[in-house]
């Protein structure tokens, strides 16, 4: 790892957090966010139009050359001039190549990312020639020296007193700072400018194979002017922007301003093709088609469909990473989920090295993303190659590979932890303070200890009396459920036991790999994996229980895919796949038992928290819902209650504790505005987070796992 | 009963702050034009228009016209009167061909942007418009074609929405029956 590149990061997540004033505008703005975008998509099917939409960006990017040959065949027939940049240094030298030839002294621009990420206007400036940006938002960061941290609105981290000063600088006249008075400005300051121009460049959001055309979705204005009025026209497009057809192109017209803002649809979608009439003549019309690293991430086996990516910014929209420290921080020139996957390939591995780790895994990009792109698998493969590339840490890398893959050194190692923390629990379950350097952990949540006795040892002593069992069941419990919540294991088999179900516990399961794999380390998971698959599958059970979602990404998903290409493993992966549940979807859907509760001493006011990987991963979250409603507690819904906690496993220890604290606590202040007297979910690891957030702040409400809850109610019962 | 085209299009593209006028006719057209209007009016070719004789209308309504040569004039005009092609529903969108230099002036510079369309016009959404927009293309070899919803705005201040920012301050639709059924023309 680069010490000192981690430095300056670190101080920049510290500048960010310091400024609650930004992430109280982008929190505000990701709520509104939602509410217009679910407005502007009603009565439509986004599933299926962005199944549409990947689809075709697929078949483009697969043959990506044909359709780059027919736009270009059919744009040079219209008069378009064209040149193809290898790199952003060669779109740069074109662009200012022209611009001296033409001898232009002055070149307006409109909002385009692809210049953004070429640097083009200092490659301008440094030819001598003035760029001025057209775009408010991106004037206005122009003015103030500043990149956009976000891709469709560049100034969303700066506020309208700052601008105010901006402006005033440039009319050399005090400047009020009310909004529609500073935009009157930035009309009057820039509308002679258009006229003055001797180029103009903006970016493309579609090229259309079909037609050599491109088009424009803008709600300014400027675009519109700044393609009409100067003589010569300048369009710099990526060429990941290509379409087969127009009905492609008006699909993508049809969501990208939907879900970008929430818009039905921008003033302004303008389709150019060819050299149109311009003053006497005709218009100098150049089109730089862009690869810089395109080519190569369309090659890319893992990461490729970030090539499908529309730039509609969503998935910085609801980001909680994004919304926590802005998009200076949480990107590079792109920014956001897709800018950490756009950065490595194109500005390079290095300038992504601290960002694939700043991603909290809680997928909710993966969900609003037009282009269907898994940006959270992608995300995990950089951090593998970064891993591969830097090292992921000598002290991770021990445990990974000494420690975790050796499964009785990792569990008595964890034994003698729970030994050893004996002088900070003062006897308690969790830990409210840890002394000297490790304080920092438990400034803001308590952390629960190793248990005494791992849910292993205590297994079989289980009485567990079940008639005749309805099926073969084995637990698989995972580091957490193991070796720090054995008590839920332990309600598992009291409810089980309850619904004529037997439970077994194979010893030899190990932790599902995970936390190896989200630090860059794949090798161990795969070990990890096949330990796993033997284990549970030795007796052949009928299901797989879980009661950590994390767990069981791993299993139904995970392992498949790690051993996919392994003739010996395959089938036995896709066997153990098939046979895991998690523990509320079993008694829902299998069991068909959710009335089994009914009646049980309630009422309690019940808040249900949703596990990023149980919602977002496995799918499931109405089943704990409807067993919650069984047991007779008022179900009341918080706000945001499918947001991440800010767990992320070791995101909270050790790579992002102060991002985590921030997104913990939007988390407690919600579940405190619900009313509830009880936060329920179905993840050991939220439990910890909340938990451990609640028992710091000293808050009434407590956090248990669905199953706990269940168990309850049925000893109160009795 | 569903929303007929011409409803949805005039309830989406009022709440796009588009002002929409129903059953228009050519004196009240220009004399609406000439009560809106500051400055002069920029007035570029268009067929459906021209058929109309909106030009004479206009005059006599006392409103001050630039015709031919825009360009040198566009810059400091109030106002810009267009044809359309055809409308688009769901988005409360106006489709403008614009492939004619001062057709794109008119509708780009001046704060205000009169639109005069036919209301048997409207097709229901983007992917009806795409018939129409393949035929343009397949008549003309060059092509600049815009679908303006609304007037021009921003949000990039602190996200607030703020009409009127480098185009048209305000777009007004004047739904003319009878004044042309060809999507190909404005
Ligand atoms: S990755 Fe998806 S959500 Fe993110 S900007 Fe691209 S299209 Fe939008």
């Amino acid at each position: 790892m680069d010490k000192k590149r981690n430095q300056l990061y670190r101080t920049q997540i510290d500048q960010a957090l310091a400024t609650p004033k930004l992430q109280q505008a982008l929190h505000q703005f990701g709520d509104t966010y939602l509410l217009a975008r679910e407005n502007a998509f009603a009565g439509l099917d986004f599933e299926a139009l962005r199944t549409d939409i990947s689809d075709m960006k697929d078949k483009v990017r697969d043959n990506l050359e044909h359709y780059l040959d027919e736009f270009c065949r059919n744009a040079e027939a219209a008069g378009a001039t064209l040149y193809h940049a290898a790199s952003a240094q060669q779109a740069n030298d074109y662009i200012a190549q022209l611009a001296v030839t033409k001898g232009a002294k002055l070149v307006v621009k409109s909002k385009s990312m692809a210049s953004e990420e070429t640097h083009l206007n200092d490659a301008l400036e440094k030819a001598g020639t003035r760029v001025l940006e057209t775009d408010l938002g991106e004037w206005i960061i122009q003015l103030a020296g500043q990149r956009p941290s976000h891709m469709v609105m560049p100034a969303i981290h700066m506020f309208k007193e700052e601008i105010a000063e901006l402006f005033g600088k440039e009319t050399g006249q005090e400047e009020p700072a009310e909004i529609e008075h500073l935009v009157e400005v930035a009309r009057q300051q820039l509308r002679q400018s258009y006229l003055d121009a001797d180029i103009g460049i903006t970016g493309a959001n579609i090229a259309v194979a079909e037609t050599g055309g491109i088009a424009l979705v803008t709600n300014e204005g400027n675009a519109r002017l700044t393609s009409t009025l100067p003589a010569t026209h300048v369009v710099l497009v990526g060429i990941e922007k290509l379409v087969p057809t127009l009905e492609d192109a008006a699909k993508i017209v049809q969501v990208l301003p939907k879900n970008a803002t929430g818009q039905l649809l921008t003033s302004y979608v303008t389709w150019i093709r060819g050299a149109v009439p311009s003053g006497d003549g005709t218009k100098d019309l150049h089109i730089v088609l862009l690869d810089n690293g395109r080519r190569t991430l369309a090659a890319s086996p893992n990461c490729k469909a970030a090539l499908n990516c529309i730039r509609c910014g969503a998935c910085a929209n609801v980001c909680p990473v994004y919304q926590t420290v802005g998009g200076h921080v949480f990107g590079h020139i792109y920014i956001g989920a897709i800018g950490i996957i756009l950065t490595a390939f194109y500005h390079g591995l290095e300038h992504a090295a601290e960002l694939v780790r700043a991603c909290i895994g809680c997928r909710a990009c993966v969900t609003v993303c037009p282009s269907k792109i898994d940006l959270e698998s992608i995300i995990l493969s950089l951090r593998e190659q970064v891993g591969d590339a830097e090292g992921i840490g000598a002290g991770k890398a021990l445990v990974f590979r000494k420690v975790m893959r050796n499964r009785k050194l990792f569990h008595s190692l964890i034994r003698a932890a729970s030994l050893l923390q004996k002088p900070v629990t003062r006897g308690e379950r969790t830990i409210r303070h840890l002394p000297l350097f490790f304080s920092s952990l438990t400034e803001w949540r308590t952390l629960p200890t190793v248990a005494e006795k791992p849910l292993r040892d205590l297994f079989d002593n289980l009485p567990q009396q079940v008639e005749q069992p309805r099926y073969k069941v084995a637990l698989y419990g995972g580091c957490a459920n193991d070796f720090i919540y054995p008590e839920l294991g332990i309600d598992l088999v009291t409810v089980m036991n309850r619904l004529d179900i037997q439970v077994s516990y194979p010893k030899e399961q190990n932790c599902c790999g995970i936390p190896a794999l989200y630090s860059g380390d794949k090798e161990t998971a795969v070990e990890m994996a096949k330990q796993n698959i033997d284990a549970l599958l030795k007796d052949d059970p009928d299901f797989v229980l879980t009661t950590c979602p994390t767990c069981t990404i791993a299993l139904q998903r995970d392992f498949v895919e790690h051993l996919h290409d392994n003739p010996a493993w395959v089938d036995k992966a896709r066997r153990l796949a098939a046979i895991t549940v998690d523990a509320a979807s079993f008694i829902v859907n299998q069991l068909q038992a959710a009335d089994r509760f009914e009646g049980l001493p309630g009422p309690e006011r019940v808040t249900y928290h949703d596990a990023c990987h149980l919602k977002r991963g496995v799918g499931v979250w109405q089943e704990p819902r409807e067993l919650i409603r069984a047991t007779g507690a008022e179900l009341v819904e918080m706000e945001h209650a499918d947001r991440c906690c800010g767990f992320g496993g070791s995101y909270s220890f050790t790579s992002h504790p102060d991002i985590s604290k921030n997104i913990l606590n939007d988390k407690l202040k919600d579940i405190e505005n619900s009313g509830a007297d009880c936060v329920a979910m179905d993840c050991p690891g939220c439990l910890m987070q909340i938990r451990g957030g609640l028992e710091k702040q000293e808050k009434k409400t407590r956090a248990v796992h669905t199953i706990e809850l269940l168990a309850e109610r049925l000893k109160t019962k009795s | 009963m569903a929303e007929s085209n011409l409803d949805l299009f005039i309830r989406v593209a009022e709440k796009a702050s588009a002002s929409v006028l129903q059953d228009c006719d050519t004196v009240f057209a220009a004399t609406y034009i000439s009560e809106h209007l500051t400055g002069t009016l920029l007035l570029p070719h268009s067929p459906s228009l021209q058929r109309l004789g909106i030009q004479d209308t206009l005059a006599q309504a006392g409103v001050n016209l630039v015709t031919g040569d825009v360009r040198q004039q566009a810059a400091a005009a109030g106002g810009g009167l267009t044809g359309a092609n055809f409308g688009i529903a769901d988005t409360g969108t106006i489709v403008l061909e614009s492939t004619d230099e001062a057709t794109r002036l008119a509708s780009t510079l001046p704060e205000q942007h009169f639109v005069l369309l036919d209301p048997g016009k409207i097709l229901v959404d983007g992917i009806a418009a795409v018939a129409p927009l393949r035929a343009l293309h397949q008549r003309d070899a060059r092509n600049f074609i815009a679908y303006i919803t609304g007037p021009s705005r921003t949000a990039d201040i602190e996200r607030v929405l703020t009409i009127g920012v480098h185009g048209p301050k305000q777009l007004h639709i004047l739904l003319l029956p009878g004044i042309s059924d060809d999507p190909l023309e404005n």
